[in-house]
């Protein structure tokens, strides 16, 4: 909304303020170019008032209202200044006359009676526009969700399984083995269960909160494994939700960052904790550790953002993660969602 | 003929124990002489026992072990233990210091113990010389590994503002902006608005330039957020917020940010 009329705004004036005069011309038997110059003039005028209303906005009136009152205020001053304009200093004994008095009123009515249905109109084109670009606005958003969604299926398509994870938990897999150690057998169950369930994949239908849980719960077997003295963890499952569709590897995102940049920077370790609660409110899922904590400046990463399309795909866009930072220190990541959103 | 030391440095408990049974068996006379957990841990146990030998994880907690070599130095052999970098693995190919890939080969393994028998064995060590080649190459590993290690401090990403009893942190790019508000700052994001205690003039150094831009005095703007600008009276103008209805002021002194929206 700018101050200032568009060019369409002024020729549409010209045009119509033109035609009337040939219309008034005729009636009245004055010359054209004195007729068109008044009204021209007035339509001119009352324009600039509707514009400049746009543009000055007062907070205690709305816009529509504004306008139409600028355009009803402006009418009698225009009138008033193309009588200044045609008699000069003798307008007081030019509307002194009752017919010129007369002439008077019935332009200002004109006035009036022609701009406040031209303003209503152009409020109405300008509505329109807006819609347009709004609507433009909406598909575009809609197409960038599409866009975001297919990008964190491509990159779940190609996430692997960490190679230093992988050969680290091999090795002491290997330990396990050549000590002759009783645990080997489930840890190597841990293993198989955690590659498993992180195959790239094409269908996720299947996947539940609850398999996600154990993958969760796999990988943090093996990553105790690894670092006994350093991690502890626990993994509860919130009641009545095993069998909710679930986004696969979605909590697991969460559990690794936390290991990642919560506990392994840990000189002491620290804890972990998967759980969830289920209420009229909705699911709301939580990763908490008990890490280093989080740098303002530390990178966001993709997996989040990835995440959060993810989720907002499979429950709908009220679905959304949100990240707290726990005392002393540590992070506390919680999804919240509606189980029964889209798909 | 004193016995020869080594020092194992790993945070992971069962492969200090794997290595340290592959060394008994295949170098029956090296003596190990400590176990650390972290590139602190070696660094002090190292002043204490001064071994011959130390083997160095990389990712190790708190001080990794390119640190820790670092500290080391030419005072004794190392040799970095890791289980996969393709950089690191690069970067000792390129140099003369000794490396081992977990899981850890029996073969490959005997191989480096020969090695390091016929340095101890040589009769002149290099003492605390400094030694450029070394130098070159900790370097280099710390220029590869240093996006993942130690982290540059850059621009600010994440918000702390206080909600209830916990600290929520809010991820600048759903930030609409921020709004000085007497002596808080008002953040509006996508998921709300909240109160926090650092200053508009704070922020804004902070904040990425690219992304965030101050429109007033007591206002800064995500870019991707403005929906229009409108020219006002006196070199002024009114921002649009997109998605949240909110008009922002726009001061003169800010206004040529916007001279060609």
């Amino acid at each position: 909304m700018s101050s200032l009329p568009t060019a369409r705004q002024i020729v549409v004036v010209a045009v119509f303020t033109a035609l009337l005069s040939w219309g008034l011309q005729a009636l009245t038997r004055t010359a054209y170019i004195e007729v068109f110059g008044r009204l021209g003039f007035i339509g001119l005028a009352l324009l600039m008032a509707y514009a400049a209303a746009g543009g000055l906005r007062p907070r205690w009136l709305g816009p529509a209202p504004a306008r139409l009152a600028a355009v009803v205020l402006a009418a009698p001053f225009a009138v008033l200044a193309t009588a200044v304009a045609t008699q000069g200093g003798h307008v007081a004994t030019y509307l002194d006359q009752p017919s010129n008095r007369a002439s008077h009123v019935f332009m200002m009515v004109l006035a009036i009676v022609i701009g406040v249905p031209f303003a209503l109109l152009a409020m109405r084109g300008e509505r329109k526009v807006r819609e347009r670009a709004d609507r433009a606005q909406a598909a575009l958003d809609k197409e960038r969700l599409e866009r975001e969604l297919l990008d964190a299926r491509l990159r779940i398509l190609h996430a692997q399984i960490e190679p230093h994870f992988l050969f680290n938990t091999l090795a002491n897999v290997e330990a396990l083995v050549a000590a002759g150690s009783p645990n080997a057998a489930p840890v190597l169950r841990h293993l198989i269960a955690y590659l498993r369930a992180a195959m790239p994949r094409l269908h996720d239908a299947d996947a539940t909160l609850q398999t996600e849980l154990q993958l969760v719960r796999s990988y943090l077997e093996l990553m105790q494994l690894r670092m006994p003295d350093r991690l502890q963890f626990t993994v509860t499952e919130p009641a009545r939700a095993a069998k909710l569709r679930f986004p696969p590897m979605a909590l697991l995102t969460l559990v690794e960052n936390a290991v990642r940049h919560g506990i392994d920077p840990a000189v002491a370790g620290g804890r972990i904790d998967v759980g969830g609660r289920t209420d009229v409110g909705g699911v709301v899922l939580w990763v908490e550790d008990t890490g280093v904590g989080m740098a303002e400046t530390a990178g966001p990463g993709t997996g989040l953002s990835n995440l959060r399309s993810r989720l907002k795909a499979s429950y709908g866009a009220g679905a959304r993660v949100e990240l707290h930072e726990t005392a002393p220190h540590g992070v506390r990541v919680e999804l919240h969602f509606q189980p029964g959103g889209i798909e | 003929m004193t016995p020869v030391t080594a020092l194992i440095a790993d945070d992971e408990p069962l492969l200090r124990e794997r290595l340290r049974a592959h060394l008994a068996r295949l170098w029956p006379g090296l003596r190990l002489v400590g176990d650390a957990r972290n590139g602190e841990e070696a660094l002090e146990s190292f002043e204490v026992h001064r071994p011959d030998i130390v083997f160095l994880d990389i990712r190790m907690p708190g001080l990794d072990g390119i640190a820790a070599a670092r500290a080391i130095a030419r005072r004794a052999h190392i040799v970095f233990v890791t289980a996969y970098d393709q950089y690191a693995v690069q970067a000792f190919e390129q140099g003369a210091v000794d490396y081992l890939v977990k899981p850890v080969d029996a073969s490959r393994l005997a191989d480096t113990v020969g090695r390091l028998q016929r340095q101890v064995a040589a009769p002149v060590r290099a003492g605390a010389h400094p030694d450029p080649q070394l130098d070159a190459l900790l370097d280099r590993l710390a220029g590869r590994l240093g996006g993942r290690i130690q982290p540059q401090p850059e621009w600010l990403q994440w918000i702390k503002a206080s909600s209830g009893t916990s600290l929520r942190l809010i991820p600048v790019e759903q930030v609409r902006f921020l709004r000085a508000d007497d002596k808080y700052t008002r953040v509006v994001w996508e998921e709300g608005e909240a109160i926090i205690r650092k200053g508009i003039r704070e922020l804004a150094e902070q904040l990425d330039p690219a992304r965030f831009v101050q429109t007033h005095r007591a206002v800064i703007v995500n870019l991707g957020c403005v929906e229009k600008v409108v020219r006002g009276l006196n070199e002024t103008a009114d921002l649009y917020v997109r998605g949240c209805g909110e008009v922002l002021p726009v001061s003169r002194s800010y206004l040529h940010h916007f001279r060609q929206m």
